[in-house]
């Protein structure tokens, strides 16, 4: 841990249970950003002292104001800076002298106006570590803590939040806003809102870390514009869930992004930035959420219910129609309907109408009232094999909703179970939603919400890893010899390492490869076609030529020298046709794998989350079916084999219409050492090796064709 | 127009603006940080020295100007 990491540890905490504020560079005039802070941290009756800091007024809000910060005779512990940006420099110094260590700086005018701006952060940061304090901003909408003992609005919000248990990090403050007007409605609690802004000096990860050792919060929510550090991010996300047991719902704005104009390699091209993004944040056990509503439905199942046992449902409903669609988005999302016993179903069949459906979904019929679903609602919570209950209701002429709502939050508080609902509507339900919603019932509009909701908490906590695995690592690798081979290219401007010297590096790093040799004349290609063995695959070589079949540089199945020998002289007639300019080293002649199945694998280095490792569908179609999944190097055999299991054309692997199945262990095998060369040579920009040959079980795997576009940048 | 003379009319402009007692504001104060001036209050503290000077300022470098001293010379620029 870093030593700021372990200052902005300790200051996090003052700033968020502070016993004294000053806030910095406030005034009179109303509806201003620098008053309202002043005046809501006073209207939500902040437990501890404030110190207004205005150089003109005397007093603010009938409180003595002071004219520096330095004169406050007490101990401050947090300090929130509202001046112009143009000072907040001289106040963030006098903070220091005084001996606060923990600020938020709510002026915007920095390095999201450009230069200027960016150079007064850098100023802020410097003056921060002079004098060991952290900040929180700048360019933010403040900081809330709801707990009773602290009741802290130092934010220019409209109105407090309600308390819970989410805590919610945003790098933006306008969504800020948005959001406590959406959770308002819904009665949803923040335990801590947190608007981080620019990040200077304190940034997602800390904050993420104190959300972690928070006991008043259950679930962390995140909305980010840019991740800076992915791998940090990733390990925070690891950590927090694997020591607390806390669920990470991010939503990362920016998923239309243009990613690199033209990539160089298929990698480069289908591993874009989003897919990146979802790959890390999957890799590191972070939820996803693709809008705002998504990662409420979620947060609140998190926040409200207890964790489910298994993904084995009971659909309580008054409509057959919901109920059948509920029951069909719970099998879309990977859940299970219950199984009652014969006990349940003899229950209900005492008690409920004739016309009712007793099974699961149970169809309590149109003109249920609340004793029907009491008497539904306690068979399907007793059920052992019931683990969550699934509430639907329509509203009826004769269906009293609040009634009902009562029932549901009545009857759950006996049981241990999740229980989620849907009453479906708007308009009549609003007063039995409020009612579930106030009583921390999870209340979706759609039944399709719903089930989409509770399997993603069933799916993190199904997931859930807090077993570190233990990883491989190829010793009998020479990285030194492969450093000097990529060192070398980048010396003599190479873009693409030379073929040849790819396919080496491979066999360094220990991946099969095909018997090979590069031929120079038609007769020395029969030659050596002779000597490997019929068929032969014979193949351009020019580092002119990166995509060697568009250029018609690539013929398989030679089967014999005469044919050897033509094919030389063939296909450097047609690669000039199509390029006269390239220049030409000849042709490899390599041994021709019959009946294996084409994957690709591959690495792309990401500013953000560093290298990445890909595998997919391989051959000459990988960029049309982008059947591909992406992890963040490195991987261990568990990462390595989801990879395998993640694409669709894993079918095709396993064996069909009666193919033996591929040697999945060798391609497990091939990923874990890609990982590890990935991490080794940063002179590596992107990788194919396309394809790699798999045989059937056992049989293992070739290399026939690699390509590593080289970091020019990067001399190790 | 003397220096002292500018300065001293450059303070009487503030006090008046910022509504403070002209003996508050010493030569190298900062109009926000030392006087509390808002950021509202900066655009009427520069209006008010282009009348009282009878002088056309840049608008956007005359809000880069911070202290009292800095309004000395900036606007001497325009009067000698």
């Amino acid at each position: 841990m870093s030593i700021r990491t372990e200052i902005h540890k300790q200051n996090i905490v003052k700033i968020f249970n502070p016993k004294s504020i000053a806030v910095v560079g406030t005034n009179n005039v109303k509806g201003t950003v620098p008053y309202d802070i002043l005046f809501n941290i006073l209207k939500t009756e902040f437990t501890g002292i404030v110190f207004p800091v205005s150089p003109g007024e005397k007093s603010i809000c009938s409180v003595k104001a002071y004219k520096y910060v330095v004169d406050i005779n007490d101990a401050v512990d947090l300090a929130i800076i509202v001046f112009p940006n143009t000072v907040c420099h001289m106040a963030l110094e006098q903070c220091g002298q005084k001996g606060i260590k923990g600020v938020v700086i709510i002026s915007a005018g920095f390095k999201e106006v450009g230069e200027k701006g960016l150079e007064r952060e850098k100023q802020l940061k410097q003056i921060a570590e002079k004098y060991d304090m952290s900040i929180i901003g700048p360019n933010c909408l403040g900081i809330i803590n709801t707990d009773p003992n602290i009741n802290l609005n130092a934010s220019f919000a409209r109105k407090m939040t309600e308390q819970g248990s989410i805590g919610f990090l945003s790098q933006s403050g306008a969504l800020c806003t948005a959001v406590l007007d959406y959770a308002l409605a819904k009665h949803i609690g923040f335990s801590k809102f947190i608007s981080f802004g620019n990040k200077v000096d304190i940034s997602e990860i800390d904050l993420i870390y104190y959300l972690m050792e928070d006991d008043k919060t259950k679930v962390i929510l995140l909305y980010l514009e840019e991740v800076t550090d992915g791998r940090a991010l990733m390990k925070a996300a690891r950590d927090v869930t694997s020591l607390s047991g806390k669920p990470v719902l991010l939503l990362k704005a920016g998923r239309t992004e243009a990613g690199a104009s033209a990539a160089a390699s298929h990698t480069g091209s289908l591993a874009g930035n989003d897919e990146i993004y979802d790959a890390a944040f999957k890799q590191a056990g972070i939820i996803r959420c693709d809008n705002i509503e998504e990662m409420f439905n979620i947060a609140i199942a998190f926040a409200y219910q207890p964790a489910p046992r298994s993904n084995k449902v009971a659909i309580i409903t008054n409509a057959g129609g919901p109920g059948v669609l509920t029951t069909d988005a719970a099998i879309h999302d990977g859940l299970q309907l219950a199984k009652f016993s014969e006990e349940t179903t003899r229950e209900f069949r005492k008690c409920l109408p004739a016309n009712a459906n007793i099974k699961n979904p149970v169809d309590v019929v149109g003109d249920a009232h609340a004793d029907r679903y009491n008497i539904a609602l306690n068979g399907a919570f007793r059920e052992d094999d019931v683990d969550a209950v699934f509430v639907i209701l329509t509203p009826q002429s004769m269906t009293d909703i609040e009634t009902i709502a009562k029932e549901v939050v009545k009857v759950s508080k006996q049981y241990l179970k999740p229980v989620y609902a849907s009453f479906m509507g708007e308009a009549d339900v609003a007063a039995g939603v409020d009612i579930l919603l106030r009583n921390k019932i999870p209340h979706y509009i759609l039944p399709e919400s719903m089930c989409r909701s509770f399997s993603r908490v069933y799916r993190f906590y199904r997931d859930i890893d807090i077993n570190p695995h233990p990883q491989r690592i190829y010793t009998d690798v020479d990285t030194k010899t492969v450093h000097s081979i990529l060192n070398e290219a980048i010396k003599n401007n190479h873009l693409y390492l030379p073929e040849d010297e790819a396919v080496s590096i491979l066999k360094i790093y220990g991946f099969p490869v095909v018997s090979s040799k590069l031929a120079t004349s038609p007769d020395e290609a029969a030659l050596v076609a002779l000597n490997i063995g019929f068929p032969v695959v014979m193949k351009i070589m020019s580092d002119d030529i990166i995509h060697k079949s568009d250029a018609k540089g690539v013929v398989l199945n030679i089967n014999s020298v005469e044919e050897a020998r033509n094919t030389y002289s063939a296909i450097i007639e047609q690669v000039l046709q199509i390029m006269p300019e390239a220049r030409i080293k000849g042709m490899q002649v390599s041994e021709m794998i019959l009946s294996g199945e084409e994957v690709i694998l591959g690495i792309k280095r990401d500013p953000s989350f560093g290298p990445i490792v890909m595998f997919g569908l391989g051959g000459v179609y990988v960029e049309v079916f982008k059947d591909i999944s992406l992890r963040v190097a490195p991987i261990d055999e568990i990462i390595a084999d989801s990879m395998i299991k993640q694409i669709r054309s894993y079918k095709i692997l396993q064996g069909i219409r009666g193919k033996a199945p591929r040697d999945i262990a060798a391609i497990r095998e091939c990923l874990i050492r890609l990982s590890q060369l990935a991490l080794d040579c940063p002179q590596i920009k992107e990788l194919d090796i396309n394809p790699l040959i798999v045989l059937e079980e056992t049989k293992g795997c070739y290399v026939t064709d690699a390509r590593i576009l080289l970091n020019t940048s990067t001399v190790q | 127009m003397e220096r002292e003379e500018i300065k001293n009319r450059i303070k009487k402009v503030i006090a008046k603006v910022l509504e403070i007692d002209e003996s508050e504001i010493s030569d190298n104060a900062n109009f926000s940080f030392d006087l509390g001036a808002s950021s509202f209050q900066s655009i009427r503290l520069v209006a008010a020295f282009q009348e009282e000077f009878n002088i056309e300022m840049d608008e956007e470098k005359s809000l880069e100007v911070q202290t009292v001293s800095e309004a000395v010379d900036f606007i001497s620029t325009y009067i000698t």
